[in-house]
C-alpha cells in the first residue's frame, strides 16, 4: 500500500504572490450592484428568475390589493421582508461574481507588468542603414525590432535577435535570479534587462501578448462557457423549468381548491427550491479556477483547457526539470585500460571546454577542483570543435599542437598561471605538430562508431546505469580511456506530486534521453512505472498519438520547436515560456516560470475545478429536501392543519418561510470562500473521492439546511 | 452487430415493412395465439376453461368463481347482495370473509333449524387455504351452500 | 403492518421474480443481440420468410431517427387495424353476444391507450367487446406495445454500448421479441392460468339457473390468453371492467401471486439483460439496486397502516394484504391491472402507487423502465461524477451539454403532462362532470384527479375514475397525455442514445457506475429528483388523506 498522499494544498505547496490586493473593495461592491441590472443577469437563468420574483413580491408590498386573492393585505410587512431577502439573494450572487472577477484581475495584473506605456528604442532599417528611433510600446507591431539596453523594460513579448543579455523576469515569473537570454530565446513583456545590450523582434501585436489574453479570459462577460459549465447550465435550466411548473401548478391548485396560499409564500418556496446556490456561484467557480492557475504563473489560453487537464489519463513528464533538476554533476572519474584518473580527467576537461551544458560545466569544475587541468589547454583555441549532435550523441575537440598559441581571455590566463608550469614530457603527452581527437559522450555511441574499448567497459557502464547514474565515456584518439559518473539530482516535492497523480488514477510516463537502465532507476526512485528512454523529440508526438488512439486524454509539457506537433496534438499542452514561439503557439497553456513540473499542478488544479463545480451543484440540489419540509407544512397551516404532522422541524408558522429563505440567501456568501479556493481534497482514487464528496456535499447538503433553517428559526423566534 | 446505416429519411419502400408487419402481427398475436391457447385449454382443462361450473343434480347452477346471488334466509349470502358499503371490487365476489359467514349462522339456524354448532363446523371446514400464504380466511358461498344442500337434504328439500 | 408470514410471501414473490429474471436474462439478451437460440430450428425459417415478406434486410441497421419512426409508424398502423376491428366488430365473426361496433371516439381512446402500453379503459370489456375484438384488437395491441417497449430499450442500450455502429433494425427486433420472448412466455403462462381456473373459450356466454332459480350469465371467453400478455407485457388492461378483481380473471390467491410474479417477470429480466446487452454484466447492479430498493421502500410505506378486515372495494379472497401488494407492484412496473378498487386501498398504498408511477423505473414498464433508469443514471453520473474531478462519463462516454439537455427535456415531460392537465381539470370545472365528485373530501377528490393523469402519463392505466371519466375533457386530455407520455420520452431518449454512437469512449479509471456505492447514490438521486418534484402534490393528495385519518378513498 502506498503511503497516504497529503492534501492537495500541501502537494501543490503554498503560493507566493507578489502583493495581491484584497478583492473586496468599494469598486467590487459597486460593480456587484451594477450587475443587479436585469439585462446583466439574463445570462444567469436562475438568478434572473429570482430577480423577477423580487419584482413581484416588491409589487405586492407596494400594492397588495392588486394581488387579491393570492395576497393578503395584512401581510405587508412580510412582503417587505421577503422582497428584501430575495434582493439580497441576487446581490450575493452578483457579489460572488464581482469578487471572483476582481480577484482574477488582481492576480492577472500582478503578473502583468507595467500597463502604462514605456518608451522604446525602435530599430528601423532605412536602405542599408539601421537607425534607432524613439517610440512607445503601444505603437509596436509584430515583427518590429527594438534595441534593449541595460535598464530597459521589455515592452511586450518578443524573441532575442542579436546579442546576449541578462534579464530580470522576477516581476512576471517570481524567479529572482536574472536569466541569460541569447538569440532565439523569448522575452516576456514586462521583464527588465539588467546587463548588456540586445536586439529583439516583437512577436505580439498590442493586446495579443499572453498577459493580454490572460486578462481577457477573466472578464466573465467575455469568457465563453466551458463544456462542463454549459452542461451544468442545462441542469439549471431544467430544474428551473421543473420548479416553475410546480409553483405555477400549486398556484393554480391553491386558487381552485381554495387553499388560500399566499403568493409570496409560494414565491419563497419557489426561490428556495431553485438551485440558487450553484446558480449564484457557477461563474465564480470557473473564474477562480483560472485564478488559481495564474497564481502559479500558468497562463491558460482557454477555460476549456483547464477542464480537460482534469480529465487527464496520461501525463508525459520530461525527466529533466520535472523529476530531476536540470544539472547533472560529476561524482566520479573512472579510468580504464591502464589509464590514470588524471588522464581521464584531463581528457574530459578538454572535451568539455566548449560544452555549455550543465554536464560540461560540471566536468570542468570537478576536473579543476581535482587539479586535472591539461597542458594542452593553450592549444584549445586552435582546435576544431565537435558540437553535440543528437545523432552521434557525442561532443569533443580535435586539437592541433605545435602552433603558436593564443591565450583565451580572462580565466584562461588564471588557469595557465596556476597550472601550466609543469613539464608535460614526463607524462608522455603529445608533442607539437601532432593532432589529438578527444571526444566524450554516451557509452553506446562509441561502440557504434567502432572505438576500441577496454574489457571492463560494458560491465562498468551497466553498473553505473543501474545505480541510476549516467555514465559518460571519454575517448582519446578513438580509444575509450575512462568513464565519468554523472548523477541526477531529484527535484524536491516531485515524488509527492507523482504520488498524487498516481493516486488519482493518472499514469505518469517519464520521457528522457537517458539510456534505459538509468531511466529505469530514476523512474523507480520517484515511483514511475513507465518511461521512454533515449527518446528523440518526435517520440513525444508518437506517444501522444498512441495513447489517444487508446482513447486516453494526454497532458504534456514541451519547449522546443520539435515539441510543437506533440503539444498541438496533446489534449493539454503546457509550453515553457523559455521555449520557442512555435511551441507556445501550439500549446494551450504557457508556464511563465518555465518549470516543467507545473504540468502536474495544472492537472490537479483542473480536477479541483471540476470537483468544486460538482460539489456545489450536488449541495445545492440536496438542500431542497429540507426546504420542502420547512415550507410546505406551514404553507397550508391555515387550511390544511392535518399536514402539521409533517412540520418535523417544529418551525414557527410565521417564521418558517423566512428562515428557509434566509438560509437560502446566506448559504451563498458562506460558500464563496469554497468557490474561490476550490474544495480541499486528498488526491486519491476516483471512488474514494466520490464517496467522500457525496457524503460531504450530497448527504451534507441534505442535513445542513435542516440544522441551519432550524437555527435561523430559533433566532427569528427569539427576536 | 450489423454495420450498415441506412439514410435517415424514410423512403417510399420503407412503408412496406410497416404495413406487412402490422397485418402479420395482428394475425399472429391477435388470432393465432389465442386460438392455440383455446385449443390447448379445451383439450387439457375443459372444466376450468369453461368457467369452473358447479353442478347440482346434473345441471349447471353457475360458477364457483362467480357470486351465485343467494337471497333466501336459509342460505349463506354473498357480499354483494347485502349493502353497498361492503361491496367487493368486482361485484361478483363469490367469497365472503370467515367472520361474515359466521355472522350469518344465527339467521340460517332460524330458517332451517340446523344447530348453530353444525353450521359453524361446516363453515370452518370450508375455509380456504389462503391463510397459509398470508391472506385473510374466507369461504366460498356457493360451495358452502351446496354442502348444506348435499349434507342436509331434508332442510333443503326443494333444492337437493 | 404485515406479519412475518406476509413479509415472507412478499420476499418470496420478489425473490422468484429476481431469480427467474436472472435466469432468463441471458436468453433475452441473445434474442436481442441476434445470437442463436434454441428456438432457431423452429423459428429460423419462418423468420427468414417473414423478413422477405416485410422486405427488410435483417443485417442493415438504423440510425435513431429511422428506428424511432419505424416504431412509431408501426404502432400507428397497428392502431389503425385495431381501430377498424373495434368499430367494425358488429360485422366481424366471433361475436356470440352480438355486440355492436364501438363508437369511434371510444375506439380511438382505446387504441391509443393500448398501443402505448397504458390500457386506461373507459369501457367494460365483458359488456362491450366481442371475442374477436378482445383478441384482434386488445390482445394484439398488448403484444405489440410490449414488444415495442423492449425494442426501443434494446436500441437505446445499443447506442450506449461501446463500439455499436447503429441502433439495430427495428423490424428484426420486433419480430424476434414477439416470436422468441413474448409468445413462448405467454403460451406457458396462459395454459398455467387455465389450469388454475381462468376460462379460455370461444363458446359464448353461458346462461344458467342459479341454485335459487334465478337466471345468471357466466361471462366466459378467451380470458387466459389475454391475461397472460396483459401481465407479462405490463399492459394491465383487463378482459373485464373489474380487471383482476373479477374472479374469472384472477380466481384465487394463487393466481393472484402468479400474476404479481408475471408482472415483475419481464421488467426484472430486462434489468439483468441490460448488463448483458451493454457488454458489461456488472452495469446491471445500479439498476437492480435502485429499482428493487425503491420498490421495497414503496412496499414498506404501503404496508405501514394497519390492515383492516376485508373492506369495501376489496375482494374477500385477496384481503388487504394481497390488494396492497398488488397495487404497489402494478404501479411499480406501470402495468395498471388491479385486483381491488383503488378507492378501497389505504392512503399510503396509493402514495406508493404514485411513487411507482412518477419514478417509472422500479423496475418500470416493459423496456421503458430501463430507459428511464438510464436517464436517471446519466443525470446522476453528471452531477456526482463531477465531484470526482473528471468530466463525468457513463460507459466511457463523456456526458456533454447536449446529453444533459436531452435528459432534462425527457425528465421535464412528466411533470408537465401530469400537473398541467390536473390544474386544467379543476380550472375548466371538468371535475364537476364526475358524478359525486363535489361531495368528496378535497384530498380524496384531488388524489383521484392527480392519479388519473399520473397513471396516463406513466402509461400505467389504473385509475379511480373508470367509466366516470368518460367525459369529453378526460377522454381528450388523457389521450393526449398518454400519447405524449409514451412517445416523447422514447424519442428524446433514443436521440440521447443515438448521439452516443461513434463517440470517443475512454477506458480509464472513472466513476464506477457498477459499484454498490454508486447504486445507493443513484437511488437517493431518483428520490430527490422524481419524488421531490411531485411532493407538494402528493402532500395535497394521499399524504393529506392519510394525516386526515381516512382509511381509504371511498369518501
Amino acid at each position: 500500500m502506498a503511503s497516504r498522499v497529503p492534501r492537495l494544498d500541501s502537494v501543490l505547496g503554498r503560493v507566493r504572490l507578489p502583493r495581491r490586493p484584497s478583492a473586496l473593495t468599494a469598486k467590487t461592491l459597486s460593480d456587484s450592484v451594477a450587475r443587479l441590472s436585469p439585462v446583466a443577469l439574463v445570462a444567469n437563468p436562475v438568478m434572473f428568475v429570482v430577480e423577477l420574483t423580487f419584482f413581484v413580491v416588491a409589487a405586492m408590498a407596494v400594492d397588495p390589493y392588486a394581488f387579491v386573492p393570492a395576497a393578503s393585505p395584512a401581510e405587508r410587512v412580510f412582503y417587505v421582508q421577503v422582497a428584501a431577502i430575495l434582493l439580497v439573494t441576487v446581490w450575493f450572487s452578483t457579489l460572488s461574481d464581482s469578487l471572483a472577477e476582481q480577484q482574477a484581475k488582481n492576480t492577472a495584473s500582478s503578473l502583468r507588468r507595467l500597463e502604462t506605456e514605456v518608451p522604446v528604442k525602435k530599430v528601423v532599417t532605412e536602405g542599408w542603414e539601421r537607425k534607432v528611433v524613439p517610440a512607445t510600446s503601444k505603437s509596436l507591431l509584430k515583427g518590429d525590432l527594438v534595441m534593449l539596453d541595460k535598464g530597459d523594460v521589455v515592452p511586450t513579448d518578443g524573441d532575442v535577435l542579436e546579442g546576449i543579455a541578462m534579464v530580470d523576469e522576477s516581476l512576471v515569473t517570481g524567479e529572482s535570479a536574472p536569466v541569460r537570454k541569447s538569440p532565439g530565446d523569448s522575452l516576456i513583456g514586462g521583464s527588465t534587462v539588467v546587463s548588456d545590450t540586445m536586439t529583439a523582434r516583437i512577436t505580439a501585436n498590442p493586446g495579443e501578448s499572453y498577459l493580454d489574453q490572460m486578462v481577457r479570459l477573466v472578464e466573465s462577460s467575455k469568457r465563453p462557457k466551458t463544456p462542463n459549465e454549459a452542461a451544468i447550465t442545462m441542469v439549471l435550466f431544467g430544474l428551473t423549468g421543473i420548479f416553475t411548473i410546480i409553483i405555477l401548478s400549486m398556484l393554480g391548485l391553491s386558487v381552485e381548491l381554495g387553499l388560500n396560499t399566499d403568493l409570496s409564500v409560494l414565491i419563497a418556496l419557489y426561490v428556495c427550491l431553485l438551485p440558487t446556490t450553484i446558480g449564484a456561484l457557477l461563474p465564480a467557480i470557473g473564474l477562480s479556477g483560472i485564478t488559481r492557475l495564474y497564481e502559479r504563473k500558468v497562463v491558460a489560453k482557454s477555460g476549456r483547457a483547464i477542464e480537460t487537464a482534469g480529465d487527464t489519463d496520461v501525463i508525459l513528464l520530461d525527466k529533466t526539470g520535472t523529476i530531476t533538476v536540470g544539472n547533472r554533476h560529476v561524482v566520479e572519474i573512472i579510468p580504464m585500460g591502464g589509464h590514470t584518473e588524471r588522464d581521464v580527467g584531463e581528457a574530459a576537461f578538454l572535451s568539455s571546454w566548449f560544452d555549455d551544458t550543465p554536464e560540461g560545466r560540471s566536468v570542468i569544475s570537478v576536473a579543476y577542483e581535482r587539479g586535472y587541468v591539461p597542458r594542452e589547454l593553450n592549444s584549445l583555441s586552435l582546435s576544431e570543435v565537435y558540437d553535440f549532435s543528437a545523432n552521434t550523441r557525442t561532443s569533443g575537440v580535435k586539437i592541433h599542437f605545435g602552433s603558436s598559441f593564443v591565450l583565451p581571455k580572462g580565466s584562461m590566463q588564471r588557469v595557465r598561471r596556476k597550472f601550466f608550469v609543469e613539464d608535460a614530457s614526463d607524462r608522455g603527452m603529445h608533442l607539437s605538430g601532432e593532432e589529438s581527437e578527444i571526444v566524450k559522450g554516451a557509452p553506446d555511441s562509441f561502440l557504434k562508431v567502432g572505438f576500441s574499448v577496454p574489457e571492463e567497459f560494458p560491465g562498468l557502464v551497466e553498473k553505473i546505469s543501474s545505480a541510476g547514474d549516467t555514465p559518460m565515456a571519454v575517448a582519446r584518439d578513438h580509444q575509450v580511456i575512462g568513464l565519468i559518473r554523472l548523477r541526477d539530482v531529484l527535484k524536491d516535492g516531485t515524488k509527492e506530486k507523482i504520488d498524487a497523480v498516481k493516486a488519482m488514477g493518472i499514469r505518469p510516463v517519464m520521457i528522457t534521453g537517458d539510456q534505459p537502465l538509468t531511466a529505469k532507476s530514476i523512474a523507480s526512485e520517484v515511483g514511475i512505472d513507465e518511461f521512454i528512454p533515449q527518446a528523440k523529440p518526435e517520440d513525444k508526438f508518437n506517444i501522444v498519438k498512441k495513447e489517444q488512439a487508446q482513447t486516453r486524454v494526454v497532458s504534456m509539457i514541451g519547449d522546443g520547436t520539435n515539441d510543437a506537433p506533440a503539444l498541438a496534438a496533446a489534449d493539454v499542452g503546457l509550453a515553457m515560456n523559455s521555449g520557442t514561439e512555435a511551441a507556445k503557439e501550439a500549446a494551450n497553456m504557457v508556464d511563465l516560470e518555465s518549470n516543467p513540473a507545473k504540468i502536474i499542478d495544472v492537472v490537479l488544479l483542473g480536477k479541483q475545478l471540476l470537483m468544486t463545480r460538482g460539489a456545489v451543484t450536488a449541495f445545492s440540489i440536496s438542500n431542497d429536501v429540507a426546504k420542502y419540509f420547512a415550507i410546505l407544512p406551514v404553507m397550508f397551516a391555515a387550511t390544511l392543519p392535518a399536514l402539521h404532522s409533517l412540520n418535523i422541524l417544529g418551525l414557527g408558522v410565521h417564521t418558517a418561510v423566512l428562515s428557509a429563505l434566509i438560509f437560502n440567501a446566506v448559504i451563498i456568501p458562506l460558500l464563496i470562500p469554497l468557490a474561490m479556493r476550490g474544495v480541499a481534497f486528498r488526491p486519491s482514487d476516483t471512488m474514494t473521492l466520490f464517496l467522500r464528496n457525496v457524503l460531504i456535499y450530497g448527504v451534507g447538503g441534505v442535513i445542513v439546511p435542516f440544522v441551519g433553517i432550524k437555527l435561523i428559526d430559533v433566532l427569528l423566534g427569539a427576536l | 452487430m450489423t454495420t450498415k446505416v441506412e439514410p435517415q429519411r424514410p423512403r417510399p419502400a420503407s412503408y412496406r415493412p410497416i404495413v406487412v408487419l402490422a397485418v402479420l402481427s395482428m394475425l399472429v398475436c391477435g388470432l393465432l395465439f389465442p386460438l392455440v391457447v383455446t385449443g390447448i385449454a379445451q383439450g387439457a382443462f375443459p372444466y376450468q376453461a369453461n368457467g369452473s361450473q358447479a353442478t347440482l343434480n346434473g345441471r349447471s347452477v353457475g360458477s364457483y368463481l362467480i357470486d351465485n346471488n343467494f337471497t333466501l334466509p336459509a342460505f349463506f349470502h354473498g357480499r354483494n347482495e347485502s349493502n353497498p358499503a361492503t361491496a367487493s371490487a368486482s361485484g361478483v365476489d363469490p367469497d365472503v370473509p370467515l367472520s361474515y359467514a359466521l355472522s350469518q349462522v344465527p339467521r340460517i339456524h332460524n330458517a332451517t333449524g340446523l344447530p348453530e354448532a353444525t353450521l359453524i363446523a361446516i363453515v370452518t371446514s370450508h375455509v380456504q387455504w389462503t391463510i397459509w400464504i398470508g391472506g385473510d380466511p374466507y369461504v366460498n358461498v356457493l360451495r358452502l351452500n351446496l354442502a348444506l344442500i348435499g349434507d342436509y337434504p331434508a332442510a333443503y328439500s326443494g333444492y337437493g | 403492518m404485515i406479519d412475518a408470514l406476509q413479509a415472507f410471501v412478499v420476499v418470496a414473490v420478489l425473490g422468484a421474480a429476481l431469480g427467474s429474471g436472472w435466469a432468463l436474462a441471458p436468453y433475452v439478451a441473445r434474442v436481442l443481440a441476434g445470437s442463436p437460440t434454441f428456438l432457431d430450428r423452429l423459428l429460423g425459417p419462418l423468420e427468414k420468410r417473414t423478413y422477405r415478406l416485410i422486405g427488410t434486410d435483417p443485417s442493415s441497421g438504423m440510425g435513431w431517427k429511422q428506428y424511432f419512426f419505424a416504431a412509431l409508424l408501426l404502432n400507428v398502423a397497428q392502431m389503425a387495424i385495431a381501430f377498424l376491428v373495434l368499430v367494425g366488430q358488429g360485422a366481424l365473426p366471433l361475436n356470440p353476444q352480438g355486440f355492436p361496433g364501438m363508437n369511434w371516439e371510444l375506439a380511438f381512446n382505446t387504441v391509443v391507450s393500448f398501443a402505448s402500453n397504458t390500457n386506461l379503459q373507459h369501457y367494460a370489456g365483458e359488456s362491450t367487446l366481442s371475442y374477436f375484438s378482445q383478441m384482434g384488437a386488445i390482445q394484439f395491441l398488448q403484444f405489440t406495445s410490449a414488444a415495442t417497449g423492449v425494442c426501443v430499450m434494446a436500441a437505446m442500450v445499443r447506442g450506449f454500448k461501446r463500439g455499436s455502429a447503429n441502433m439495430g433494425n427495428f423490424y428484426v427486433d420486433f419480430v424476434r421479441v414477439v416470436s422468441r420472448i413474448l409468445l413462448p412466455l405467454c403460451l406457458v403462462a396462459a395454459v398455467v392460468m387455465v389450469a388454475l381456473g381462468v376460462p379460455q373459450t370461444l363458446g359464448g356466454y353461458i346462461t344458467v339457473k342459479t341454485v335459487e332459480g334465478a337466471t345468471q350469465r357466466l361471462l366466459v371467453g378467451p380470458v387466459a390468453s389475454l391475461v397472460s400478455i396483459m401481465q407479462i407485457g405490463t399492459n394491465g388492461g383487463g378482459y373485464f371492467g373489474a380487471n383482476s378483481a373479477y374472479p374469472f380473471q384472477n380466481p384465487t390467491p394463487i393466481t393472484d401471486i402468479l400474476q404479481i410474479y408475471l408482472m415483475l417477470l419481464l421488467p426484472t429480466t430486462l434489468v439483468f439483460a441490460f448488463g448483458e446487452l451493454v457488454g458489461k454484466k456488472r452495469e446491471t447492479l445500479p439498476i437492480l439496486i435502485a429499482s428493487y430498493g425503491l420498490l421495497a421502500i414503496d412496499l414498506m410505506i404501503a404496508f405501514i397502516p394497519s390492515m383492516a378486515a376485508v373492506g369495501p372495494g376489496i375482494e374477500a379472497r385477496f384481503g388487504a394484504f394481497f390488494s396492497t401488494f398488488w397495487t404497489v407492484v402494478t404501479t411499480a412496473v406501470t402495468t395498471g391491472s388491479v385486483n381491488s378498487s383503488l378507492a378501497g386501498n389505504n392512503p399510503l398504498a396509493i402514495l406508493s402507487a404514485f411513487m411507482g408511477m412518477v419514478i417509472q423505473a422500479t423496475p418500470g414498464g416493459e423496456g421503458v423502465g430501463i430507459m428511464y433508469m438510464i436517464m436517471y443514471i446519466v443525470i446522476t453520473v453528471f452531477v456526482v461524477g463531477l465531484m470526482t474531478g473528471r468530466t463525468p462519463e457513463y460507459l466511457g462516454a463523456k456526458i456533454n451539454a447536449r446529453d444533459v439537455k436531452l435528459v432534462m427535456v425527457a425528465f421535464l415531460i412528466h411533470p408537465v403532462i401530469i400537473l398541467v392537465p390536473t390544474v386544467l381539470a379543476y380550472a375548466t370545472k371538468a371535475v364537476n362532470a364526475i358524478p359525486g365528485f363535489s361531495s368528496l373530501p378535497t384530498s380524496v377528490g384531488f388524489t383521484q384527479i392527480l392519479y388519473e393523469f399520473t397513471s396516463s402519463a406513466a402509461n400505467n392505466g389504473s385509475d379511480f375514475l373508470g367509466a366516470a371519466a368518460n367525459t369529453p375533457f378526460f377522454n381528450v386530455a388523457t389521450a393526449v397525455v398518454i400519447f405524449v407520455g409514451r412517445f416523447a420520452p422514447i424519442m428524446v431518449l433514443l436521440a440521447l442514445s443515438g448521439s452516443m454512437i461513434g463517440r470517443r469512449r475512454s477506458e480509464s479509471q472513472t466513476l464506477r457506475t457498477d459499484s454498490g456505492s454508486f447504486s445507493l447514490v443513484l437511488t437517493g438521486s431518483i428520490v430527490l429528483l422524481a419524488v421531490l418534484t411531485f411532493l407538494p402534490f402528493l402532500m395535497l393528495g394521499p399524504i393529506l388523506t392519510y394525516f386526515q385519518g381516512l382509511v381509504n378513498f371511498l369518501g
